[in-house]
């Protein structure tokens, strides 16, 4: 089922980069269709699974991974529509075709787990897929400045030049989507804590809840991110830390956000691995 | 009818010629009036810019239309006709329409692709058109060159990028810090260039112009002249300090602005980027203030660069917005030459209506007894089956490929059905073709 999604997200891809590269208007209106249409798609695919398990499928990497890039699919066509914005789409369309790959690929079991069956849990993965989805945005936003960035700062006025967005609107677009992202991780991670807490009251000889610490890899990595997010946060506001320095601050933290995802979800067992 | 073009333009005529031949600076309005008055131009624009005056009219007779326009453009500027015959250019038809699309797409334009052309075309036809002196010819015309206009805009690189120092500037300005609204420039230096960067930044609706300059009177002057503040000369640092956009002009020998003055005023103090724009020759701005992180230091050098670039990337785009040119061109002609055949296809409806009527008024006697219900019954079908009779004919005729074919397959349909002599002569309308049966 999650074929479909692929094959759109694709599309889309291949119609951004069409746009991207002739700019034309016709181009843009039907990337942004295209993607409309895999956005709705996946929809469908994730209430399908919903129904199925009652509960918005992501106990599982590929099914995390789904949810994800559906979240992703959804922010991004918010900024393109709120900001009139089509040229990150030539980014954010590959990437999301990219990850939609696992998943299509390889579904796994979604478990139906009555420990997972809480609100609290469908909160804190919930809050944690949003935020990822908005520090992708953010580092694809980042990565964008640093491109214009050195094309305007090294006077090469080429291809990137005229089809990027200016570089305020880059900076303003990335200190939002930073922002966002770092209140859904801190809600994500809160409501983390305070599911474990009840799950553990509830369960107390569960090995995954005994799991949970600063120990598990998973966790680190999550409040590393966390750590390096607030810190992109507050360098903005106290040390003037826009520009290239957020953007690369961005990318990275990005960078550690995957890492959790991927390599560590299928590679590490953790106290995650349900 | 036939559109009929007589004009001239930077290319057929010097600068002081066309300076006298200006409709732009008297009323063109009164201009179109005048020309319509005339008897042979059924409907007339007249396009007037720095760089053309060119006149394009709706005659059925080219010939006397052009020495009528020649006697108008004589008597209207007050010149005798040998002044500029030898500069006219004169184009019929689908040459006509070209040179239009041409125009309205920037092609024919001194700047390549420069944008106030389609505007100043718009314009031009709203004059005439607000004073009816438009008609179906030239609203199909103009209409049709403003979506050439808009095409070659959206699908080519023709009107894209700055081709001036001042425009360069600006279009920078703006890929630093998106829209110019709430912006900040100081202006070091009161001269030409300084003054026409700030006038184009000043239209991109900048907050505020600080003027400094050594002369306190120059900068003043300036000030006046472009809504901004003077400062004197002492204050340039603090000045900076506030400033997002600079633009150094002065006569100075040597850097008048330093990596240490700069620095002084960034950093972390001031997060946002600084684009200084060095227009001077010798240079203002000591070049090592452009390894400063957020500061974006151009000077005359990198600007006309771009300048040269966007130019020869321009020419570049010459051929793709020819093509659309061409392609609109023949769609055009196609409906150039659909039209033609409106009469004869207006003359064969009406020889079949005819036919129809006085068949069925032969009938009168045999049909007065149908009830009225039953009696219009008849007339509608028999006049549904004329119609059904004549639609794909008309269609054939409407859509025949080129001018010489379909002047054989009217001919052949007029002597076939007996249409009458006039009845390829374009635009008779029905009336006129009643009256001429009659």
């Amino acid at each position: 089922m999650n074929v479909l999604p692929l094959i759109l997200y694709a599309a889309a891809g291949v119609a951004y980069a069409v746009h991207f590269a002739t700019r034309r208007p016709q181009a843009g209106r039907l990337a942004t269709t295209v993607l409309v249409f895999a956005a709705f798609a996946h929809t469908f695919v994730i209430g399908m699974q919903t129904m199925e398990v009652r509960h918005v499928p992501f106990a599982n990497a590929s099914s995390a991974i789904s949810t994800f890039v559906w979240l992703l699919a959804l922010s991004y066509l918010y900024l393109e529509m709120t900001s009139d914005e089509r040229s990150m789409g030539v980014f954010i369309a590959p990437m999301l075709a990219g990850l939609q790959t696992i998943p299509a690929w390889s579904p796994g079991i979604e478990r139906i787990d009555p420990m997972l069956d809480s609100p609290s849990f469908w909160m804190h993965v919930s809050s944690l897929l949003f935020a990822y989805a908005s520090f992708a945005l953010a580092a694809v936003l980042g990565l964008t400045y640093v491109v214009q960035f050195t094309e305007i700062k090294k006077k090469h006025l080429g291809f990137f030049y005229t089809r990027l967005p200016s570089l305020q609107t880059l900076d303003i677009m990335n200190a939002r989507a930073v922002a966002v992202g770092w209140l859904f991780l801190t809600v994500g991670v809160v409501v983390g804590v305070i599911w474990v807490t009840q799950a553990r009251a509830a369960a107390p000889d569960d090995p995954n809840l005994r799991a949970m610490s600063l120990d598990d890899p998973k966790i680190f990595v999550a409040v590393l991110t966390w750590g390096l997010y607030s810190f992109a946060v507050l360098a903005r506001r106290m040390m003037g830390w826009s520009g290239r320095r957020a953007a690369w601050l961005s990318a990275v933290g990005f960078t550690i956000v995957l890492l959790n995802f991927l390599p560590i979800s299928y590679f590490v067992r953790t106290s995650h691995t349900f | 009818m036939h559109l009929f073009l007589l004009g001239v333009s930077h290319r057929t005529a010097p600068v002081d010629l066309r300076e006298r031949l200006d409709f732009s600076s008297r009323d063109v309005g009164a201009a179109v009036e005048t020309l319509a008055a005339r008897a042979s131009a059924a409907e007339s624009v007249v396009l007037s810019t720095c760089n053309r005056s060119e006149i394009y009219v709706a005659s059925s007779e080219p010939s006397r239309a052009r020495e009528e326009l020649i006697a108008f453009l004589s008597e209207y500027h007050q010149l005798p006709r040998d002044a500029f015959l030898p500069h006219l250019f004169t184009y019929d038809d689908t040459a006509a329409a070209h040179h239009l699309f041409r125009v309205s797409a920037g092609l024919d334009s001194l700047v390549i692709g420069e944008p106030q052309i389609l505007g100043q075309v718009k314009d031009a036809y709203q004059a005439a058109a607000d004073r009816h002196c438009t008609g179906p010819l030239l609203n199909k015309t103009f209409h049709w060159a403003f979506g050439v206009g808009k095409r070659v805009r959206s699908e080519t690189g023709l009107g894209e990028g700055a081709v001036s120092v001042s425009f360069a500037a600006v279009a920078l300005a703006r890929k630093i810090f998106g829209r110019l609204q709430g912006r900040r420039v100081l202006v070091v230096g009161a001269g030409e260039i300084g003054a026409l960067t700030a006038h184009h930044l000043r239209s991109h609706g900048v907050a505020e112009i600080v003027i400094t300059s050594r002369t306190a009177a120059h900068a003043e002057a300036l000030a006046a002249e472009t809504g901004g503040r003077a400062v004197p000369w002492s204050d340039m640092p603090r000045a900076m300090g506030r400033a997002d956009i600079v633009v150094t002009a002065t006569g100075s020998q040597r850097p008048i602005i330093t990596r240490a003055e700069v620095e002084a005023v960034t950093g972390r103090r001031r997060p946002d980027p600084l684009f200084i724009i060095d227009i001077a020759v010798p240079r203002d701005v000591d070049p090592a203030v452009g390894e400063i992180e957020q500061v974006f230091l151009y000077n005359i050098d990198d600007l006309q660069g771009i300048v040269q670039e966007n130019l020869a990337r321009r020419g570049g785009e010459i051929a793709r917005a020819e093509a659309i040119v061409a392609e609109e061109l023949s769609r055009f002609t196609a409906w150039q030459r659909s039209r033609r055949a409106i009469p004869t296809v207006i003359a064969l409806r009406q020889r079949f209506d005819d036919i129809r009527r006085s068949e069925l008024e032969r009938l009168e006697t045999k049909l007065g007894g149908l009830p009225p219900d039953a009696r219009a019954r008849v007339d509608e079908v028999t006049r549904l089956i004329v119609e059904k009779l004549l639609l794909e004919p008309t269609e054939q005729l409407k859509a025949l490929p080129d001018e010489e074919t379909q002047a054989v397959y009217t001919e052949a349909v007029s002597r076939l059905f007996r249409l009458g002599d006039g009845s390829d002569e374009p635009d008779a309308s029905p009336m006129d073709e009643r009256r001429r049966r009659k």
